[in-house]
């Protein structure tokens, strides 16, 4: 799997096709937002403004997990008929993988800013965490955190997608267990930067959860030929 | 000269076994103390009787200078008078001062042969005042006695009896490592080739592994009820173990999903090797970041020492190895039968 | 609180604390999960030289 200029130009256009498919369809976005900001909306309604920061962070977690299953669950679906057939012939697939991962890292960084955002216009802070000091770990640590998700769920979406029947829950399935190193990490990271815990010791989790994120995507690389090539 | 290996593992494996059962169910407990009664104590002379379990640390009768027991509070020792000693009790006599330096009073057994038995929060006494210990209640620190107690297993608090688990219960999870690292590499095998031999195996050793892990979580759930009082508690172990089985029960989902889908081989091939990673990381992380009440871990420091005991290793070794063949020898069989099955379809 | 008295008999070692009890349940739990798995396995033997039987003739 050589690594060339061409594979990098297919990647480009995978990625540019997907953002552009997602934004003249705009369903499918809208989706997603839809849902993140009514179950943010259920969760302030449930928790009558008042929340813990154990609870904000287990909710945080909650949505931004199943939207991130909205988002990239059906990232494959459109390779499924005759447009698959035409990218096997045009696209290799290593150009193929890195252009949907690219589009997992924007639909990470719009996740982030609408399910954060939602949280903070309903819920605000959580109750007793005091002064925010570390606004910018939060985020960070946000978009880190739904990153390595995203990039396993594109990894598991590519798998489900080759199943003739019931894809749907069979992402779930596949996808839970795998998820759950990344989603210990981000929930630690995500408490430890609502109350006082000093930078230095919360500095590792971004690094391991970059770590997870790049692993991943990496491994997702050497494998998608064998998923496409069928 | 293939023959001969084959009647050497099996047979050696069931040697192993039996000699395992065997030595695990006949090697005596080393004598530890479990409760005191009564656990209140007022203020003044009273009596207060320590029950030891495992082996007897006394005979009937014996003679009750050889036998002291000292209370500590704080970093004093309390003295008593021994009145009784019995294979598996000792009571004694014992004055409570007014003034002591904490309320909680943990004991002490000196032995002849047993050693020192300890028992931590024996007892509490509500009304004290906090203080030094008054000179004429305070006791002088024994001799201690090297125990000579024979081949014997190590006492642990709360665990008891049930350490001879330690034989049945962990190897099931070594046997399911083992087994899944040979899947793990029979998929790279089928990814590099697609050859369907390849795939055969990695199914074969995923439901192999798939039985122990389930039996590992079975007697695992039992054991902690006996220990931690709960049939499920969180600790990273137990959560490894869980999405272990999870994340291989995916794999049988995916395969049974795709039905007879000539790709089967190569996706589930796909899916295992990124598990297995995966499971790799998850293994690395969970231990650091929840806390455990597993023995040698953090919660439960009074089993770090068993890392070390030669009775138990003795045992324990034989016992992974044991188990290790006889899942090597179930893999065996299920793949035998998986390439009966493949040829019998592929006819 | 437990059968002391029964000690270095071979119920005593069984027996002689209250939670032997949870050994004997674990290696129950361990043979029967064995032997469901050996027998399911024999079952499925069954039918595939049943099968083998039929393509032969």
């Amino acid at each position: 799997m050589a690594l060339s200029l061409r594979t990098l130009r297919n990647a480009w256009t995978v990625a540019r096709l997907e953002w552009q498919l997602e934004w003249r369809q705009g369903h499918q976005l809208a989706a997603v937002g839809l849902f993140a900001v009514a179950s943010v909306y259920v969760a302030f309604q449930a928790s009558d403004q008042r929340t813990d920061p154990a609870s904000w962070t287990a909710m945080l977690w909650l949505v931004y997990l199943f939207s991130g299953f909205t988002a990239i669950g059906r990232l494959f679906d459109r390779e499924r008929s005759d447009v698959r057939r035409y990218l096997q012939w045009t696209a290799d697939p290593l150009g193929l993988i890195l252009g949907k991962l690219f589009h997992s890292i924007l639909t990470t960084t719009a996740l982030t800013a609408l399910v954060l955002g939602a949280f903070i216009l309903f819920l605000g802070w959580p109750q007793g965490a005091g002064e925010l000091t570390k606004p910018a770990l939060l985020v960070l640590g946000a978009w880190l955190g739904g990153l390595s998700i995203t990039v396993t769920l594109v990894f598991v979406s590519a798998v489900a997608s080759q199943v003739r029947a019931g894809s749907g829950a069979l992402g779930a399935v596949l996808g839970l267990p795998l998820l759950l190193p990344q989603l210990i990490l981000s929930t630690r990271l995500t408490r430890g930067a609502l109350s006082d815990t000093p930078w230095a010791i919360l500095a590792e989790y971004p690094l391991f959860l970059a770590a997870i994120s790049a692993g991943t995507a990496t491994l997702a690389c050497i494998l998608f030929p064998y998923i496409w090539r069928a | 000269m293939n023959g001969a290996w084959n009647w050497i593992w099996k047979g050696g494996g069931i040697v192993l076994l039996a000699y395992v059962i065997l030595r695990g169910f006949s090697t005596p407990l080393q004598p530890g103390l479990v409760t005191a009664a009564p656990s209140q104590l007022k203020l003044g002379m009273q009596t207060v009787t320590l029950t030891a379990a495992g082996q007897p640390f006394g005979k009937e009768g014996a003679s009750l200078s050889e036998f002291t027991v000292v209370l500590r509070a704080g970093d004093q020792l309390l003295k008593t008078e021994t009145q009784e000693v019995q294979p598996h009790g000792i009571t004694v006599a014992v004055n409570v001062p007014g003034v002591l330096p904490s309320r909680a009073l943990d004991a002490f057994v000196f032995t002849p042969s047993a050693g020192t038995l300890f028992l931590g929060n024996a007892c509490f006494v509500e009304e004290a005042a906090k203080g030094d210990i008054p000179t004429s209640y305070v006791a002088n620190k024994p001799d201690e006695s090297t125990p000579q107690l024979g081949f014997s297993f190590p006492f642990q608090p709360n665990i008891i009896e049930s350490i001879r688990n330690l034989l049945w219960h962990v190897p099931m999870w070594f046997s399911m490592f083992f087994i899944m690292g040979l899947g793990f590499v029979a998929s790279l095998g089928q990814l590099r080739t697609g050859k369907v031999m390849w795939d055969l195996r990695a199914e074969a050793a995923v439901r192999t592994g798939l039985l122990f892990g389930l039996l590992g979580l079975a007697t695992g759930s039992l054991w902690a009820r006996w220990t931690w009082g709960a049939w499920w508690v969180s600790d990273p172990q137990l959560n490894g173990a869980l999405v272990t089985v999870l994340l291989y029960s995916g794999y049988l989902i995916l395969r049974s999903a795709m039905g007879d889908d000539d790709r089967v081989g190569r996706l589930a091939a796909v899916y295992n090797v990124f598990a297995f990673v995966m499971l790799v990381i998850l293994l690395m992380v969970l231990p650091r970041y929840t806390e455990s009440l597993h023995p040698g871990k953090d919660g439960n420091p009074g089993f770090n020492k068993y890392d070390l005991d030669n009775s138990l290793r003795a045992v324990f070794y034989p016992a992974v190895i044991g188990w290790g063949s006889l899942c090597y020898w179930m893999y065996t069989l299920r793949l035998r039968m998986n390439r009966i099955a493949y040829s019998l379809l592929s006819r | 609180m437990f059968a002391l008295t029964l000690l270095n008999s071979l119920e005593g070692f069984f027996f002689g604390s209250g939670k032997a009890h949870v050994v004997t349940g674990v290696a129950l739990i361990i043979l029967a999960g064995l032997a469901i798995a050996l027998w399911r396995m024999d079952r499925r033997l069954s039918r595939l030289e049943a099968e083998s039987k039929e393509s032969h003739r």
